[in-house]
């Protein structure tokens, strides 16, 4: 099965063969040569909820969480979020972005918690790094701030909110 | 005197385990408190009772004192352990509990009362002959009193909110032109975090290390201390990593310091676990009072493993009218202890990170300790502290404990949440660390690039592998999954057009 995945903000292109008793992996950096790792199943057990995994004689365990399109993967108390798209899924994502800006028009919330102060106000130009919210969770503030110059078009909660991970808090439009 | 017969804990998470093991082993019944978001916690499951409180925010559960009181007299307890946050320091709390009739394990309402508001507390320990850190005597009005102040004791200074904490409400000034928007700016911090205006201005040290003291008092008016922690490293202001001993102080320093923090508890005649909190000029080796914390610390494992006291146990004990069970002559520091925060949190930007955990294996072995209430299914809950577990190791020398967490560490299996487990890893390792000389501004000064110090250890080959093996399965089953959906019937008769 192929794949394209996005670790880091590389791309990468990805096989996956399964064969009786092998994992044939290919993976190739954008620009680089393709690199073939055979995985046997033997060094890949699910144990519990993870996997132990033996890969050119070391041992990880390894936990994947995820689907459909984003994968994070823990292992060694590491971690990687993982993008990975075969050609249905990326035709899928495409059709969901749909316009021009996609995520980068809205600030969405990346854990649940509480608005405490709104800095903001609709309609109200923005510079980049400047702070537009601030959010608690788990007793820390957060401030979040607005990665480039943009144009606050509708706030979509207000100082008190609760809100779950992945609201979108403002709407923004090109200044 | 008889020790309680049963103990309500009004707290969560691993202090309320921490507490009722202490009771366990004194033979002492555990009632549990829970809130909506806590009834899955660990703490609920361990204790021998356990009672529901309210909602999950904390003003609705764990601060909610009358609810509290009304279940300790419904299940019967003759003490309250607060752990540490929420009720431990809340005077209201404590006189409730005295009209109540049930004790408090914890220090005096004046003891709280006067080392709560941190001028007053100074005002004290300058009475007790314990230095402080040059500054004003006490809340600064105006602009032109604190330019006065800071031109007298010499730039940099810090104001302060003298009703904040957590970083709140502070403001360095090292240029005479800043001061004045940084002290209108910690004025209105007071007002809005801490309903309180007053700031107070201190010298700046420049290379500071936070020392501590822990010290005890019982109701016989015997006060002993049991040395130091050291707690420099600290990010967004808040511990993650304590060591005892100090690598810092020198033997003549601790003995100075120790005997300060014992003038101070006998000067508010101090009752129960207590830690003076010093800041340490690493240069000089000059030590200052800035706050008493009338409560057991997140960190008082340390002591307990370089010392060989239980601290909750004494806290039982002395708040049940027995002296202390050990004298100053009595307590030796014994090899080296740290302890790591585990905190549910993204390690590069700090933020918290709650979620399901999914995989959760503590470490063991030999010379160590994990007060921990993480377990696999349990989900970290958005209201409260992001720590979830504390390891603490022990080792004859301090290197000796220091390679004993990173193998610890190493050990942990923790995953469907973020953790601070890597960025522990990275600072053990750090020379600054390894060589204790680093200061409380380790963390900003040090990790500025932190990802790829953060993540060396593991290859991008072997996360892409076990992402594309994982997609390629769930690719798979649902292949799999939708064949099954549909009949039997359809299934075979698709199969046969196939054929033709």
């Amino acid at each position: 099965m192929y794949f394209e995945a996005e670790l880091n903000g590389k791309k990468y292109k990805v096989d996956v063969t399964e064969q009786r008793s092998t994992w044939k992996v290919s993976l190739q950096e954008e620009g680089k040569n393709w690199l073939h790792y055979d995985i046997s199943k033997r060094d890949f057990k699910e144990a519990e909820q993870y996997i132990s995994f033996l890969f050119e004689g070391k041992s990880y365990l390894i936990d994947v969480i995820g689907q459909d399109t984003e994968y994070t993967v823990f292992t060694r108390n590491s971690f990687r979020t993982i993008k990975v798209f075969n050609d249905e899924m990326l035709l899928h994502e495409s059709l969901k972005k749909g316009g021009n800006f996609g995520a980068d028009q809205e600030l969405k919330s990346g854990m649940p918690g509480k608005i405490i102060e709104i800095f903001a106000k609709e309609g109200e130009i923005v510079k980049a790094n400047k702070p537009l919210l601030i959010m608690e969770a788990m007793k820390m503030e957060n401030e979040m701030r607005a990665t480039r110059d943009v144009k606050i078009k509708e706030i979509k909660v207000k100082q008190g909110d609760s809100v779950e991970s992945g609201a979108v808090l403002i709407k923004f439009e090109e200044p | 005197m008889a020790l309680f017969k049963k103990i309500l804990i009004a707290n969560r998470g691993e202090i309320a385990i921490r507490i009722t093991r202490a009771c366990r082993e004194l033979g002492i019944g555990s009632v549990a408190v829970f809130s909506d978001a806590d009834r899955d916690s660990l703490h609920v499951f361990l204790a021998d009772e356990a009672y529901h409180i309210g909602p999950s925010p904390s003003k609705e559960s764990y601060l909610n004192y009358k609810k509290i009181i009304e279940v300790a007299k419904q299940a019967g307890v003759d003490a309250i352990h607060p752990g540490y946050g929420f009720l431990s320091e809340n005077t209201v709390f404590a006189k409730a509990l005295e009209e109540a009739g049930i004790t408090f394990i914890g220090p005096t309402v004046s003891n709280i009362e006067s080392m709560g508001d941190k001028l007053s507390a100074k005002a004290l320990m300058k009475k007790a002959g314990v230095p402080t850190v040059p500054g004003s005597d006490g809340g600064v009005e105006t602009v032109e009193q604190a330019q006065a102040i800071a031109e007298k004791i010499g730039l940099p200074v810090i104001i302060k909110a003298s009703a904040g904490g957590g970083g709140k409400g502070m403001r360095v000034v090292r240029k005479m032109d800043e001061l004045e928007s940084a002290f209108r700016a910690c004025r209105s911090e007071g007002q809005n975090y801490f309903a309180d205006p007053t700031v107070y201005i201190e010298k700046f040290i420049n290379d500071p290390k936070h020392i501590e003291i822990q010290v005890f008092g019982d109701q016989h008016g015997n006060h002993v201390h049991l040395f130091e922690r050291e707690c420099s490293v600290q990010r967004r202001h808040q511990k993650i990593i304590e060591e005892c001993p100090s690598p810092s102080v020198p033997n003549d320093v601790r003995l100075r310091m120790g005997d300060a923090a014992v003038r101070a508890a006998k000067q508010i005649n101090y009752v129960g676990a207590g830690t003076i909190e010093f800041i340490f000029d690493n240069t000089t080796k000059e030590f200052y009072f800035m706050e008493m914390n009338t409560r057991l610390q997140v960190e008082h494992p340390i002591t307990e493993i370089v010392t060989g006291f239980d601290l909750v146990k004494e806290q039982i004990n002395v708040a049940a009218g027995r002296p202390l069970s050990f004298k100053q002559e009595d307590i030796k520091q014994k090899g080296h202890a740290i302890e790591a925060r585990i905190c549910a949190e993204d390690p590069i930007t700090y933020k918290p990170h709650p979620g399901v955990i999914r995989a959760c294996r503590h470490p063991q072995g030999p010379f160590m300790r994990v007060d921990s209430y993480a377990y696999p299914g349990y989900e970290v809950p958005i209201f409260y502290d992001p720590m979830i577990a504390k390891v603490i190791t022990w080792g004859d020398k301090r290197d000796e404990a220091i390679d004993r967490m990173q193998r610890a560490l190493s050990e942990f299996v923790l995953t469907g949440i973020k953790t601070n487990i890597v960025l522990h890893k990275t600072i053990l390792d750090h020379p600054k660390f390894r060589d204790g000389s680093y200061t409380t501004q380790f963390i900003e000064k040090n990790f500025e690039v932190i990802e790829p110090q953060l993540f060396k250890e593991v290859e991008d080959p072997v996360f892409l592998i076990a992402a594309a093996i994982t997609a390629y399965n769930d690719r798979k089953s649902k292949d799999v999954r939708q064949l099954n959906l549909t009949s039997n019937w359809k299934r075979v008769g698709r199969k046969l057009q196939l054929r033709t």
